[in-house]
């Protein structure tokens, strides 16, 4: 709100050299003094953004927004998994992983300041056609594969609140896609953001379910590497699930949107920072959760919704389920509608195509068809029958944590490029933390492999799982 | 028409038999008519990259998919300055364009040449996504549609690099001739920095149209990239509250560096009006407005005002003031009533007196509904003593007014 200034405050100016500008208030703040032409004026028109508190917070946005939307159907899954499975042994390889999504992120904000363009858009202009190609190869087939995880996720809510999937997962497709296309998205994504508050439950549920916090803080900061390919595998899981492809071009665009002026980025960082912390923190709680109430209890196993959902039993008791359920429609409905309009922005983008949900179907034919594509299939797969729920959200993320690399590569290339974003290029320690994830997940997506490859053939590089 | 997807594929082949593997065109571009072919880069048999003249060439034989050239031999090793020139697969093809026909911004995708009197020509542009599917196949798949091939001379194509545009730019004839707001949204749909290389190429009054016309972010965005030259030349010519706006955002010493810098008149207005509080009506006025003495005759008044209203944006209303010194607000005088009263009457006796000033300080908020509801194009600002400050215009109040995303109504939620 504006405050009106009362008349008393103010007081004239004596210098005849303003004379067009004879009064000012007595209390004018954040004003600054400056010195033009050999005269000092105080200016306070001046529009920074705040230093303290109050500027941090005013940065805050889509960072926090593009992170926390990894903990949507598939994080979810893969988090529960890993506490169900494992304890409290896997939380080290979250601690690691909020150090390498912050360097990440912040690196796309950077290049969404620092060229205002989308992570693909760059990808064709910096590196050509044919690589643009492959890397939306690569975004369609991630980003595909969490699309469906989402209808997954869909069809999984719906049925713990009482409906059948073969029913909710096609009349939600229609409405998500009538909603974007015809209707008031922007204003119903605030419903779906909402729902998603049911999972704040998980940091009470994470202290309520008096989980032993000294084993917490060995499995955070004493890395216990097991040498099982389940384990491999969950942690190539949690690696792509908590670093997405999605969450890079949702980070860029963001800030392509947000219109940061490459001179003006520096306090954007905090964004990415906290939205890293934030998002992760709450994670490491779903998996203290999960192994405070599943895993001790000798459940190692998720294999429905259902399971997962008991890791509230804590705080909601036998309301668990249903607010589980409401908490994953909101955040799997959110992501399935934005993921695949943000997937058709990005390819548009880089193939100069008409792109954007206010064209109609004969002028932005790809854009649409890609939009509607990725949300029927995403639909028909989640609606087959019989498929193991859990397991299958939980693959996706592999899948994503397999094509992480190829994505990294090209970010850091491109945040490398001088020419291309000036003075807001990688430092050296910047250049280290960045390869050194990229080296850290390329090394667990290759065991990995390497492991389910040679095993056929009787090479057994694990030991058991 | 020979498509570049496909012509780049082709090798070099002389009259001895001996081949080398085609790279890629050199080509001129020239203030008209279509850019030129003028030499072949390609890779010698120790592997060195090399150029050829165009003149070198025989013939194209699109059937056994190679150029023929007189001798291979004859290339010279590639100099910087040579391979700086425009390459089309590195700085024509993927760049981005303006479609000046569709008015949009796209990628050239792929590229259409032509034989003339044995010159190879640069004469269009395929947008589609068809052009990408002949670009991997090497032309043998994908159709040409004729719906998304652009004439060269219907194109503008950015580099996104302002502080080269010199060097880049075809020539700024065929934007130019669009009108300002047509111009002001192809800019809208462009990267900042390939806004700010068309700022760089448009001239001066169309340029300030384009940037007064953007967000303020964006314009803020585009004005940094700008050279100092340009944006300096930008502010000397820009509303006095827009320029205002942009300094309050620059960094400080640039800011003080500008101000510096700009005439004094402008340095001055720009001055004034950065004393007061963004969410004040001193932070949403002009002061760039037409002003005259109340006893003025019509006759004089006219006389002194015709220079004076070609300068300001603002000139629907005429402020009339007890003196020029003392400048107190008394009334104003709508153009029209200028130019239909008598010679002989003084400004005093034509005036309208009862109208409603703002004061300076007060909310910005409040004040443009205030302006809105008078049914004028602007209202006065004067300080407590009368004095009068500037003016808050219906366009200023309806941009305060109205919810901020609605300058920017259309759904862009990721670029």
């Amino acid at each position: 709100m504006n405050k009106e200034v009362d008349p008393k405050e103010l007081e004239e100016l004596e210098t005849g050299e303003q004379l067009t500008l004879p009064i000012r208030p007595r209390d004018l703040r954040r004003s600054i003094r400056v010195t033009i032409r050999g005269r000092s004026v105080r200016l306070a028109g001046i529009r920074h953004i705040p230093p303290g508190l109050l500027g941090w917070l005013l940065v805050l946005g889509p960072g926090l927004i593009a992170t926390s939307a990894g903990n949507d159907a598939g994080g979810i899954a893969t988090y529960s998994s890993a506490g169900a499975k494992y304890g409290y042994d896997l939380i080290w390889v979250m601690v690691i992983i909020t150090v390498s999504l912050a360097v990440v992120q912040e690196m796309c904000a950077r290049l969404g300041a620092a060229t205002g363009r989308g992570l693909l858009d760059l990808i064709r202009e910096r590196f050509g056609a044919g690589w643009a190609i492959f890397a939306v190869g690569v975004i369609l087939i991630a980003n595909g594969g969490v699309t469906i995880s989402e209808f997954v996720g869909i069809g999984a809510a719906m049925e713990l609140i009482g409906v059948s999937k073969n029913l909710a997962i096609p009349l939600t497709a229609g409405f998500l896609w009538y909603l974007v296309v015809y209707g008031n998205y922007p204003s119903v994504e605030k419903i779906f953001l909402a729902m998603t508050v049911v999972f704040f439950a998980y940091p009470i549920a994470a202290f309520m379910g008096h989980p032993d916090w000294v084993q917490v803080a060995h499995g955070a900061f004493i890395p216990k590497i097991r040498w099982e390919s389940d384990y491999i595998f969950i942690v190539v899981g949690l690696m792509g699930t908590t670093i997405t492809p999605y969450m890079q071009l949702f980070q860029q665009s963001s800030l392509v949107e947000k219109g940061v002026a490459r001179r003006h980025y520096g306090p954007e960082r905090a964004d990415a920072y906290f939205g890293s912390v934030f998002s992760n923190m709450m994670s490491i709680f779903m998996i203290i959760a999960t192994a405070a109430t599943l895993f001790v209890v000798g459940q190692h196993e998720i294999e429905t919704a259902a399971d997962a959902a008991r890791a509230l039993e804590p705080v909601v008791g036998s309301a668990a389920k249903t607010l589980f359920g409401i908490g994953l429609l909101g955040a799997s409905l959110l992501a399935g509608a934005v993921l695949p309009l943000a997937t058709a922005y990005a390819i548009c983008e880089a193939f100069g195509l008409p792109k954007g949900v206010n064209l109609d179907f004969r002028r932005a034919r790809v854009f649409f068809n890609l939009f509607t594509g990725l949300i029927v299939i995403g639909a028909v797969v989640a609606l087959i029958p019989n498929i193991p729920l859990i397991k299958m959200l939980v693959w996706i993320q592999v899948l994503n944590g397999v094509l992480l690399p190829i994505i990294l590569v090209f970010i850091l290339l491109l945040i490398n490029d001088s020419r291309l974003v000036g003075h807001l290029k990688n430092t050296r320690f910047y250049n280290f933390l960045g390869w050194g994830t990229f080296a850290m997940i390329t090394f667990a997506v290759v065991i990995m492999i390497a492991g389910q490859v040679l095993e056929p053939f009787g090479i057994h590089l694990f030991g058991g799982g | 028409m020979l498509l570049y997807s496909k012509l780049r594929r082709f090798a070099l082949i002389d009259g001895k038999g001996r081949r080398a593997k085609l790279i890629d065109f050199i080509v001129e571009l020239l203030p008209e008519g279509y850019p030129r072919v003028t030499h072949i880069l390609f890779r010698d048999s120790r592997r060195k990259q090399e150029v050829l003249s165009w003149d070198a060439v025989v013939s194209i034989d699109h059937v056994g998919r190679n150029i023929k050239v007189k001798d291979v031999e004859t290339g010279e090793l590639a100099p910087e300055e040579w391979l700086r020139k425009r390459v089309l697969l590195s700085d024509v093809h993927d760049s981005m364009i303006l479609d000046l026909e569709h008015l949009r911004a796209a990628r050239a995708n792929g590229l259409l040449l032509k034989e003339e009197d044995g010159d190879l020509l640069l004469c269009g542009i395929d947008t589609s996504l068809s052009a990408t599917l002949r670009w991997i196949t090497g032309g043998r798949f994908g159709y040409v549609p004729k719906a998304t091939t652009h004439d060269w001379a219907a194109i503008e194509f950015l580099r996104g690099d302002p502080q080269t545009v010199k060097k880049c730019m075809v020539d700024g004839e065929g934007i130019a001739k669009l009108p300002a707001g047509e111009v002001a949204r192809l800019a809208n749909q462009l990267p900042y920095m390939h806004a700010a290389e068309l700022i760089m190429l448009l001239p001066d009054a169309l340029a300030i149209n384009t940037l007064e016309a953007m967000t303020a972010r964006r314009r803020l965005q585009v004005f940094e990239e700008l050279t100092e030259q340009r944006g300096l030349r930008m502010l000397e010519l820009m509303a006095p509250d827009v320029a205002a706006d942009l300094m309050g955002t620059l960094q400080t010493e640039t800011m003080q560096d500008f101000l510096d810098r700009l005439p004094e008149v402008q340095s001055k207005r720009i001055i004034d009006l950065l004393c007061y509080p963004e969410h004040t009506v001193g932070g949403i006025m002009t002061n760039d407005i037409v002003f005259a003495p109340m006893r003025m005759t019509i006759a004089e008044a006219r006389e002194k005002l015709r220079e004076r209203l070609k300068e300001p944006d603002f000139v629907y209303l005429i402020f009339i003031v007890d003196d020029e010194i003392a400048k107190r607000q008394q009334g104003i005088v709508p153009i029209r009533y200028l130019l239909t009263a008598d010679d002989n009457q003084t400004l005093q006796e034509i005036m309208d007196k009862k109208v409603l000033t703002l004061d300076a300080l007060e909310s910005a908020d409040k004040a443009s509904f205030k302006v809105i509801e008078s049914q004028l194009a602007a209202l006065p600002v004067v300080a407590p003593n009368g004095q009068l400050l500037g003016a808050v215009t219906v366009d200023a109040a309806v941009l305060q007014a109205a919810p901020e995303a609605w300058g920017s109504q259309a759904p862009r939620i990721f670029s």
